[in-house]
């Protein structure tokens, strides 16, 4: 059996999984059976990457030829991208048992089921090759998002749920007026075929405004920075293991979308050079990496700080993207992949230390460094890999980033590249201090380490983000296979 | 005669309305998600105006997909707002913009 008829499984695995999981009973077989539908999508996707790396394949559903069908079309970008969803569902799920126990006691079946859903989504919207699939996939997930926030302990998770359930659905219909009016355009919505039809039609004001409301409305979804205001609350007040598999995934896709629409639908050229998208994005993108750092170095919640630090982290993406060059974007993709482990083992330190304390804010944590110390170090390490100390994968993606600024005469940009990451030392810093220079407040009980089953798969994404710091071949060699894959449909490049 | 100038315009109109309304408001969160539904509903104005001159039935298709979406919006909407009701009935906006750490 071809690799190319095995794709859709790695969406169909997921969906099926979420019905069947939503009707069990229990504790262990729905997580099991998460886990198990979590690693066919990573194992079909590992499997589509190599041969995506080579060509662009195509899976024509129901065998209607495209474009009267709707296909599934993979190249070197979606490729990764959706190695990347599978992969962080399934390295996160092994952390989330013990934890999930505790945050969610009732209905697991529901819950894993929502998740199965949200997964489903992110990878259909990363697979398909049909712009209203696209919306459709999109919805499916962020509608099983807002539920999956709405689990929160804390009374405010339902607060933060309806506003991103407001914010969310404004980015959905714009992404949905946009592709409306590149339908009254073209008349069809496979992205192959308008990217064939654009050209006849692209002077006309509509097809500006298309790319306009598809750019704001995929910018609200990837908390790109004046419509970031979602992200912070979602993340602080969603059930840990929710948080950590959002900030590995879900502004990830949303840049993807982004960046399929701009590049391969509309054309690098058109988008970058009859529109004045770069500067845009550059403002946005610069102006995201400073305010995104700079709250971050102000806050005590410790899940709200790296929620922040998500937004400067999209920033340094949309700044790659912005340099409409083939570095840039590999520089984009690659951090794309590395802040997605970065953020993962992240989130799980700082899960762990609120499984055990039931906190997580600044003045909680002082002096639990010698109580756990496995946890802080975790952080540490992890923490030095957001900061890009060489070795780490945090390293490899800025030091792309600055090549690619540098490589487009934009030196000022590797200063400002700099500035943030020792803004990045100083709130990782924040944490060290507390954790290990101060002294446990009188009076606090004694706190025991972690236990093993949330400490090892940290470790395990800790491990990963020195493994990727010094072992670039797959990553690199995707980053810029996803790049040349994006420029050669629509841009022309010298 | 109707052209496709006036559906388009009925449409921006009804997505205006629908912007201002969620800008404007800052008493209701109800109104907030009508709003939203309202702005799904100018889409579907398009794209069902767009399927007519185009005469290409895809777009009342895609309709059908935009309602369900809309009808699955609303009721997560509706099932948050339920739950937050009984925690501190009352659902005005102000409170709503009470999430400081």
């Amino acid at each position: 059996m071809a690799i190319v008829d095995l794709m859709p499984f790695s969406v169909l695995a997921p969906l099926i999984a979420s019905g069947v999981v939503a009707l069990l009973p229990g504790r262990f077989w729905p997580w099991a059976i998460t886990l198990l539908a979590a690693i066919v999508a990573t194992v079909i996707a590992a499997l589509t990457l190599p041969a995506a790396l080579e060509s662009t394949l195509s899976y024509p559903f129901g065998n209607w030829p495209p474009p009267i069908g709707i296909e599934y079309r993979v190249d070197a970008a979606n490729a990764f991208v959706a190695l990347l969803v599978a992969g962080m569902a399934a390295l996160s799920l092994p952390w989330a048992k013990v934890s999930i126990d505790r945050e969610v006691p009732e209905r697991q079946g529901a819950f894993y089921a929502l998740f199965l859903l949200a997964l489903a989504g992110l990878l259909g919207i990363t697979l398909t090759g049909d712009a209203f699939n696209v919306f459709v996939f999109l919805e499916i997930s962020s509608l099983a998002t807002y539920a999956l926030i709405a689990h929160g302990r804390d009374r405010r998770a339902l607060l933060a749920s309806f506003r991103y359930l407001i914010m969310g659905t404004i980015g959905a219909t714009f992404l949905l007026i946009g592709i409306a009016l590149l339908y009254m355009m073209t008349g069809t919505l496979n992205m192959a075929d308008l990217a064939v039809r654009l050209p006849e039609v692209q002077h006309t004001r509509t097809v500006d405004a298309a790319l306009a409301f598809i750019v704001v409305g995929m910018g609200l979804k990837l908390a790109m920075l004046p419509l970031h205001l979602w992200l912070p609350n979602a993340y602080a007040y969603a059930p840990n293991f929710v948080t950590i598999f959002l900030a590995g995934t879900a502004t990830k896709v949303a840049l993807y979308v982004m960046v399929r629409f701009i590049f391969t639908v509309f054309g690098g050229e058109y988008s970058f050079t009859v529109l004045p998208l770069a500067i845009v994005l550059m403002a946005l993108g610069v102006a995201g990496m400073f305010a995104g750092s700079w709250v971050a170095m102000f806050q005590d919640h410790l899940k709200r700080m790296l929620a922040y630090s998500s937004v400067a982290q999209v920033g340094y993406m949309v700044l790659g993207v912005s340099l409409f060059s083939a570095a840039g974007l590999t520089a984009a993709f690659l951090h794309m992949f590395n802040h997605a482990l970065i953020k993962v083992a992240l989130f799980m330190a700082v899960g762990t230390i609120m499984y055990r304390i039931g906190s997580i804010k600044l003045q909680d944590i002082r002096g639990l460094g010698r109580q756990m110390p496995w946890t802080l170090t975790a952080f540490a390490l992890a923490g030095l890999s957001i900061i890009g100390v060489p070795t780490t994968a945090g390293f490899i993606s800025k030091w792309y980033l600055i090549l690619a600024a540098a490589e487009a005469g934009h030196w000022w940009l590797v200063g400002l590249i700099v500035i943030t990451s020792m803004m990045a030392v100083y709130y990782i810093w924040r944490v060290i201090e507390a954790a290990w220079m101060q002294e446990r407040p009188a009076g606090s009980p004694a706190v025991r380490e972690a236990p093993l089953a949330l400490l090892a798969p940290t470790w395990l994404m800790v491990a990963l983000n020195f493994y990727f710091g010094i072992d670039t071949r797959l990553t690199v060699g995707a980053s810029t296979a996803a790049a040349e894959a994006l420029l050669g449909v629509g841009g022309l490049m010298p | 005669m109707l052209t496709l100038a006036h559906f388009l315009t009925l449409g921006a109109l009804l997505f205006c309305i629908s912007v201002a309304g969620i800008f404007l408001n800052r008493k209701n969160v109800l109104i907030l998600l009508m709003c939203i539904e309202l702005m799904l509903l100018a889409v579907n104005i398009n794209f069902v105006a767009f399927s007519r001159f185009l005469d290409n039935m895809d777009g009342q298709v895609f309709v059908f997909f935009i309602l369900t979406v809309a009808a699955a919006e609303a009721a997560i909407g509706l099932a948050i707002l339920v739950v937050l009701f009984r925690n501190r009935s009352s659902i005005s906006v102000e409170d709503i913009a009470d999430l400081k750490g």
